[in-house]
């Protein structure tokens, strides 16, 4: 057994040994050409299985990295839509800071700034939480107007808060004037969100949809010129003394952020920081 | 079987040109022929050992397009001497595939090296031995050391699934 696989060993290494020989002494190998023919198929098959196996890991890689890159993509489009919604957000907010600094630099009386932290829009009350407080020295009653308009006075003070009645709330009631006609009357809140302008019939004869609606200042607790709705439509109510006019808010009450306290004297009258509005 | 030990020895030969390349880690690709001798040498003997390593290298020495006969030698002498050492020597150990492997195909590219000078090649010692010989040997090693515990894994299964 040994000695016939060391005479295979011996022939297979001769026979390798003749085949150098002969090709180094520069003659060429039949037995070459001859394997070629046996292996040139074979290796055409292969290569050919060996680039579809290639192409078809080519086209999953490829599916996979696109995957991958449309994951990343879709990630990317989420991060910069909240971005987008934060700049448009923190712009927004940035406006309105600047028309209540500008409304807060004109008015000719103290004010301080307040934030919004709750409401209450049940119908039966209709209520701002600003974040001023007793620590803030603020008193009961002070009138809390927005860059639009008037919201409502404050009615009760807590430590660190203080609770606005809203215009629209139905026990709310506050003195004001047409502009364009003079005509007196009170602004009523009504249980359905809305307010009402109700006046003497025979002051408001020539009362029309579109006219401005501001506080009068008569009572001392809200200053004069302060819009606080447009005439939105008039109730026709015959031979009654008092006749209505409902109002469309100067002021969108679920909408503000920011407000101002008027902390000052509110004997005086402010149109002259509404006029853009009015 | 012995169909199954042909496609091993020839399809060894000739698929290391073509599909060996897809193997290919950092420019270093391994000696799926080399591999199979060993593999084959171990199994079968030293006779069919130097069998498989004439007809695997004389392929591979006809399908790379170099000198006829050379790793057709290298290879049936591998074959022969891990074939008459196989016994001896405790294989089914990774810790053995893996350097045993390594170390033949290092002996293999010396080999190879050293035939090779009888007719001159040109190639520096160092260089060859940096760049072809020790990092084929080293993936030879590991691929081998796969292969070898892939097989004992189908054999296993085959036993327990046998009636």
């Amino acid at each position: 057994m040994r000695i016939r696989a060391l005479a295979l060993l011996g022939i297979v290494a001769a026979v390798c040994l003749v085949l150098l020989t002969v090709q180094m002494r520069g003659r060429t190998l039949g037995a070459s050409e001859a394997l070629a023919i046996v292996t040139t198929p074979v290796q055409t098959a292969l290569a050919r299985i060996n680039r579809a196996t290639l192409g078809v890991w080519a086209t999953y890689r490829d599916w996979k990295n696109v995957r991958a890159e449309n994951r990343r993509l879709r990630e990317e489009a989420q991060r910069l839509r909240v971005e987008a919604l934060r700049v448009t957000e923190t712009d927004a907010e940035n406006q309105r800071l600047r028309r209540l600094l500008a409304l807060k630099e004109s008015l000719p009386m103290e004010t301080m700034a307040g934030e919004i932290i709750a409401r209450e829009w049940g119908g039966w009350v209709r209520s701002l939480t600003v974040n001023r407080g007793r620590g803030d020295s603020v008193a009961r009653l002070t009138a809390v107007i927005a860059p639009d308009g008037l919201v409502g006075r404050i009615v009760d003070v807590r430590a660190g808060s203080s609770v606005v009645q809203v215009l629209t709330d139905p026990a709310s009631t506050v003195g004001a004037h047409v502009v364009r006609t003079r005509t007196p009357g009170i602004v009523e809140g009504e249980p359905r969100g809305t307010l009402r302008f109700k006046y003497m019939a025979r002051d408001g004869g020539g009362l029309q949809v579109g006219d401005v609606v501001v506080t009068s200042g008569l009572g001392g607790l809200f200053p004069g010129g302060i819009p606080i709705g447009r005439v939105r439509s008039i109730e026709d109510r015959g031979a009654a003394l008092f006749s209505y006019a409902q109002l469309a808010p100067a002021v969108d009450f679920a909408r503000i952020d920011e407000v101002l306290l008027l902390t000052g004297n509110a004997a005086r009258d402010v149109a002259a920081s509404f006029k853009g509005d009015g | 079987m012995r169909t199954f030990l042909a496609i091993a020895v020839l399809g060894g030969g000739v698929a290391h040109a073509t599909v060996g390349s897809a193997l290919r880690i950092a420019n270093v690709a391994p000696d799926i022929p080399l591999i199979v001798v060993v593999l084959l040498a171990l199994r079968r003997g030293p006779e069919f050992g130097c069998g498989a390593g004439f007809v695997a290298g004389l392929l591979q020495d006809a399908a790379s397009g170099g000198l006829l006969g050379v790793q057709a030698l290298t290879k049936a002498v591998v074959g022969f001497a891990i074939g008459t050492a196989g016994s001896r020597l405790r294989v089914s150990q990774p810790l053995v595939q893996v350097p045993g492997l390594v170390l033949l195909s290092v002996l293999e590219g010396l080999a190879r090296f050293g035939l090779l000078q009888l007719f001159h090649f040109p190639a520096p010692f160092g260089e060859l031995m940096m760049y072809v010989v020790l990092p084929q040997a080293l993936y030879n090693g590991f691929l081998g050391a796969a292969l070898v515990l892939a097989l004992a894994w189908a054999e296993r299964v085959k036993e327990r699934t046998a009636p």
